[in-house]
């Protein structure tokens, strides 16, 4: 069997199965509550019960999202002429011809794809919160109504472009959402910034 | 975005003019809707209770305007839910059901399926919508129940001067006309509302809103953003897809060097 390495620890990997698992779903019943979904709501027992577990969906989310901070967040802030490059020949999505300059542990596509993700976490959060919280003031109810909408409508578009680039478009990439390992030889071809910085090429 | 309405669409006509304020109105309605007793203080006016309530479906305004002319100015003015043709409380309802429009026309509630989030109050422009203590909305539903078997609004069957009346909209409407009432407040704002107003007075004086409007971020919500969050999510799926049979998925080159 060939050699594996561990890209994302237990830790990693447990939180961002909490994040993905709490987001879909609160995406799922968001749509519900935009679209008058009865049949999704009839799975949650009415929308009132569906309301409450779409608040309390958030908060376990918000709170996911804060923990995966000290995962990501140092990586998703640091660039360099490589991740530049990668940009320039879009990653190699759109040719398997060009040359795709050499990557760290996370290419500039994932780190710029967390840090949306945070920040529209967080507005979307706060926004939540608003409306969770601040009914009795018709301003903030429509701002947060709005930029709880707003902040929707993003990520019901870059997740599913996350989903797709972590299954069907990258073969492999899936198993390390579930066991954290991938195997050296891929690493080292994908990865080779991060193989080299951890003295394994 | 207007919400469905009928061409057999009911309308109660408030003729401020016509007030004694003698609250029979507000009696009734308590009286049919079996809404509880409401404890308030005297804040030195007869405007009793103050103001809409979740047990208060419908008051009545008691505006002093005095002025040199008429020292003792005072106009009593009926107030309950529009029923807006396009009701913004219906736009923004994230809920199925908890608001719908009777064949009446009205803009009637189910208590059961309203998840008390608020969202209608933020979105009336008439700020009518209240919450009881279970945190349920409550308003006017102009008698849902009534006109389903025929029967006039339990306010208006009360109202002993006519300052209240029920009918078809169109026909109060110029009913009023021809009565010399030129402009009907309400004949065309919000797709034309189900409470309509003859005023011999311009409608500020009694404090009515100029020009009633949805506030322009649900309307840009309802018009822009919900189409967005759909067209969005299928747009890039459709793009993933394309590009799995277009240009297909991530090789790794192909191992050369090894053969």
């Amino acid at each position: 069997m060939a050699e594996m390495i561990r890209k994302s620890s237990v830790d990693e990997v447990v939180n961002h199965l909490i994040l993905a698992g709490t987001c879909i779903l609160l995406m799922i019943t968001g749509y519900a509550f935009l679209f008058h979904v009865e049949i999704i709501g009839a799975l949650f027992g009415g929308f009132n019960t569906m309301k409450t577990v779409h608040n309390w969906l958030g908060v376990a989310f918000i709170l996911s999202l804060l923990y995966s901070l000290h995962h990501y967040l140092i990586d998703a802030l640091e660039y360099d002429a490589d991740d530049l490059q990668w940009f320039k020949v879009a990653g190699g999505y759109l040719s398997h011809k060009v040359k795709v300059p050499p990557m760290g542990k996370y290419n500039p596509g994932q780190k710029l794809y967390y840090l949306a993700v945070v920040v529209f976490g967080m507005t979307i959060t706060i926004s939540g919160f608003g409306l969770w919280f601040f009914q009795s003031n018709a301003t903030v109810m429509l701002y947060s109504h709005l930029i709880h909408n707003i902040s929707f409508c993003v990520f019901v578009i870059a997740v599913p472009v996350h989903i797709y680039l972590g299954t069907l478009a990258n073969p492999g990439t899936f198993q390390i959402m579930v066991n954290g390992m991938m195997p050296l030889k891929d690493a080292q071809k994908k990865h080779p910034k991060w193989i080299k910085a951890i003295g394994k090429m | 975005m207007a919400n469905d309405t009928t061409n057999k669409r009911k309308a109660i006509l408030v003729t401020p003019e016509n007030c004694i304020g003698c609250r029979a109105c507000q009696v009734a309605c308590k009286s049919w809707n079996q809404l509880d007793a409401i404890k308030t203080k005297n804040t030195g006016t007869y405007q009793n209770p103050p103001d809409l309530d979740a047990d208060a479906f419908n008051i009545i305004k008691f505006i002093e305007v005095p002025s040199q002319m008429d020292p003792m100015r005072w106009l009593f003015l009926s107030r309950r839910c529009m029923h807006c043709g396009d009701a913004g409380c219906m736009t923004i309802c994230p809920s199925p059901g908890a608001l719908f429009r009777t064949p009446e026309g009205a803009v009637a509630f189910d208590h059961k399926k309203c998840i008390g989030c608020k969202l209608c109050s933020s979105a009336c422009p008439f700020d009518v919508p209240r919450y009881g203590e279970d945190g349920k909305m409550s308003k006017c539903n102009l008698c849902a129940d009534r006109m389903a078997a025929s029967m006039t609004p339990s306010c208006v069957k009360t109202c002993p001067t006519g300052a209240l009346k029920f009918g078809n909209r169109d026909e109060l409407i110029s009913a009023a006309q021809k009565e010399g009432f030129k402009t009907i407040y309400g004949e065309k704002d919000l797709d034309g509302l189900g409470t309509i107003f003859a005023f011999k007075d311009e409608p500020k004086l009694y404090g009515m809103l100029e020009n009633p409007s949805i506030p322009t971020s649900v309307i840009f919500w309802h018009t822009y953003l919900k189409p967005l969050s759909l067209i969005g999510l299928g747009g890039v799926v459709a793009a993933a897809a394309i590009h799995y049979l277009a240009i297909g998925p991530h090789k790794e080159e192909e191992e050369k060097e090894e053969v």
